[in-house]
């Protein structure tokens, strides 16, 4: 479960601040799928940063499974990350010097595990989004969509409590854009938290729960 | 104890991991940019090598020479204040029966004037044509097993065994051969119209004090580096001693060659058979003279100081190397921290990738220094007006310096790695 109270981000300071959000309260349970939806500048983004423990908000908590998240130093919320939550970027985030297997294999090697077990995690991970066959294939050589579902699998092999998606689909096309939210749909049926960013309704109605953004607050929470 | 135990295993994983992101950014990093890195770092070993290798090698060159060339592993001389070597026969007997022995030279020398022109009524205002110059007896069969002496002759051919009237000119006493006949020094003669087959007249003065004169056919000019050969005269040790019959068993030098590993030991029992007195016996190390070790010393401080700054070029290099490549993986490393990769953990990718770059370079460079450098050195040595200068380049000396580039290269390595990873993580991800 994750819980936040009273946020609020500030960017800058004096007469050029900005406040992205504004003492913003929200609870999201485990096992739900929620997409946060809004227009662009809403705050949809710095929302996600903030829960995410990308970033630091200015005021107020983010508690993670009941761990109060701002005393934490960053070694402490880089591991929480390692071991609670998954990723995935707009722009896909891949290593480019890692082949698919090994950017899926990676942070279960953070973890401890051992490579063999890890690279088996990350063979059934990419297997269950239709990746069996592009296992060594370095990013360059995958299309977006196939970049953007190693990145799913990257972030979903090492079993993370909560799954956060930046505009998973923004950079890909509408039939890429469709396996990838199947697949965040597969995941959710298998009880993953996801927290997802998206600006296309389109995609936003495959999550569970759809909350609005607007000048920084929530102006509607609503469930399907 | 727990902390202690966590540390540990925090430290393995970043080890673990950060190897395994720099193999693979090795391995699929630009190949030309690479190589061009490890050339850098092997440019930069060899620097550290063979700059200060061959500083020192023009005096090691010089030891060199003098060993080879005149003094052997071992040189025995008269002990300070004596005219020859005490007990002399004694000694050489007990050199010739010592199984380390592979050969010994024993040496007659005296002072003698050399007479170029033969002209005895020279005219008033004319100098006569002649210079002062040690002469030596040898014999030249046990001369040449030692020093190999044929090799140094520049004109005409080698005494022969037991020959008699013939006379080897060292070079720099001839106007014609010598490399100081142009300096005009005040006081440095040279031997004028003296050639091979020239007749010279050699004066000698006897224990008693009468004068000893034999005129002898100039049969060649020798030429060494080493001063003790080019700026003497030889006859065979027959010729002299018949010359100079007064201790005619008695020798002044002896020249012996042996294992230089055994040079220690053979100056000592040396030393037990004689007693300390009788004879001044040295190693060739110790037969060298001190400002030549001076000057050693002072190549080695100047080969140090031009490696230093080699050093801090390479660090220099490594560290806008891995800079460069860090600023431009800077979103990259943001995603790594952000998906739970530690710091440290990149950072041991960075210095891995350094000391990958240390490590190949050093590889390369100490193969080229032991396979191709002092070989090609050793056969082939700078010829320098006072020495021929080789590559002095040890595998301990050559150890150290591969440790002191590794550890420069870390240190390079980890500082850039450092300031680039402590960046904000959203900030890097986001190009901020």
């Amino acid at each position: 479960m994750i819980r936040a109270t009273q946020l609020v981000k500030t960017y800058g300071s004096g007469e050029l601040s900005l406040t992205v959000l504004k003492h913003l309260n929200l609870e999201i349970q485990d096992g739900e799928f929620v997409a946060v939806v809004g227009p662009s500048g809403a705050g949809k983004s710095t929302l996600l940063y903030q829960l995410s423990l990308l970033d630091e908000p200015t005021e107020g908590e983010v508690y993670l499974d009941g761990i109060k998240t701002s005393g934490l130093s960053q070694a402490e919320k880089t591991l929480l990350r390692l071991h609670k939550l998954g990723y995935v970027f707009q722009d896909y985030a891949l290593l480019p010097e890692l082949n698919a297997i090994e950017n899926v294999t990676l942070p279960m090697l953070m973890q401890g595990l051992a490579e063999s077990e890890a690279k088996d995690r990350a063979r059934h991970a990419l297997g269950r989004i239709g990746l069996s066959d592009k296992l060594q294939n370095l990013p360059s050589q995958l299309s977006g969509g196939q970049q953007q579902r190693v990145s799913i699998a990257r972030a979903i092999a090492h079993d993370p409590h909560i799954l956060f998606a930046d505009e998973p689909t923004a950079n890909l096309d509408s039939a890429n854009g469709q396996r990838v939210m199947e697949a965040f749909r597969d995941l959710h049926a298998e009880g993953q938290t996801i927290i997802m960013v998206t600006h296309e309704e389109e995609y936003s109605r495959h999550a569970r729960r759809v909350i609005s953004l607007k000048d920084g607050a929530i102006v509607s929470d609503t469930r399907t | 104890m727990h902390r202690l135990f966590a540390l540990k295993r925090e430290y393995t994983r970043a080890i673990r991991v950060g190897w395994f992101l720099a193999l693979r950014q090795i391995k699929r990093s630009n190949k030309g940019t690479t190589a061009l890195i490890i050339f850098i770092m092997v440019l930069t070993f060899l620097n550290l090598v063979v700059v200060s290798g061959l500083l020192v090698g023009l005096i090691s060159g010089s030891f060199k020479q003098y060993r080879e060339g005149y003094s052997g592993e071992v040189i025995i001389t008269s002990a300070p204040g004596r005219d020859y070597i005490e007990n002399s026969p004694a000694l050489i007997s007990f050199l010739g029966h010592h199984p380390n022995v592979t050969a010994m030279s024993p040496r007659y020398t005296t002072s003698a004037q050399i007479l170029g022109t033969l002209n005895d009524n020279p005219e008033k205002n004319e100098r006569p044509n002649s210079i002062g110059a040690r002469i030596v007896g040898i014999d030249p069969l046990r001369e040449e097993a030692v020093t190999g002496f044929s090799r140094f002759i520049l004109s005409g051919s080698p005494l022969a065994a037991g020959e008699e009237g013939a006379i080897l000119i060292g070079a720099n006493l001839i106007k014609k051969y010598s490399s100081f006949a142009d300096a005009n020094i005040p006081g440095l003669n040279f031997l004028e119209d003296v050639d091979v087959g020239t007749r010279v007249r050699v004066t000698l003065t006897s224990a008693d004090g009468r004068a000893v004169r034999k005129e002898f056919i100039v049969r060649g000019i020798v030429k060494s580096k080493v001063d003790e050969i080019s700026t003497r005269v030889f006859i065979t040790s027959n010729e002299l001693r018949r010359m100079l019959p007064v201790h005619k068993e008695q020798v002044q030098e002896i020249a012996v060659k042996t294992d230089a590993a055994y040079a220690s030991a053979l100056v000592r029992q040396s030393k037990q058979f004689m007693g300390s007195n009788a004879a001044r016996i040295q190693t060739a190390d110790e037969a060298i003279p001190s400002f030549l070790r001076d000057i050693e010393a002072t190549m080695t401080v100047l080969g140090n100081a031009l490696s230093s700054i080699a050093l801090v070029v390479a660090s220099i290099t490594v560290f806008i190397v891995v800079f460069i490549n860090a600023v431009t993986k800077r979103k990259f490393i943001g995603i790594m921290k952000g998906i739970g990769i530690s710091p440290r953990a990149i950072q041991f990718s960075y210095i891995f990738q350094a000391l990958f770059y240390g490590i190949a370079g050093s590889i390369i460079g100490l193969i080229l220094t032991f396979a191709v450098l002092r070989p090609y050195f050793n056969a082939h040595p700078i010829d320098f007006p006072f020495s021929d200068g080789i590559l002095v380049a040890t595998p301990a000396g050559a150890a150290a310096r591969v440790a002191i580039l590794l550890a420069v290269t870390l240190i390079a390595g980890y500082l850039p790695a450092k300031l680039i990873v402590r960046k904000n993580t959203l900030d890097s991800i986001l190009g901020r």
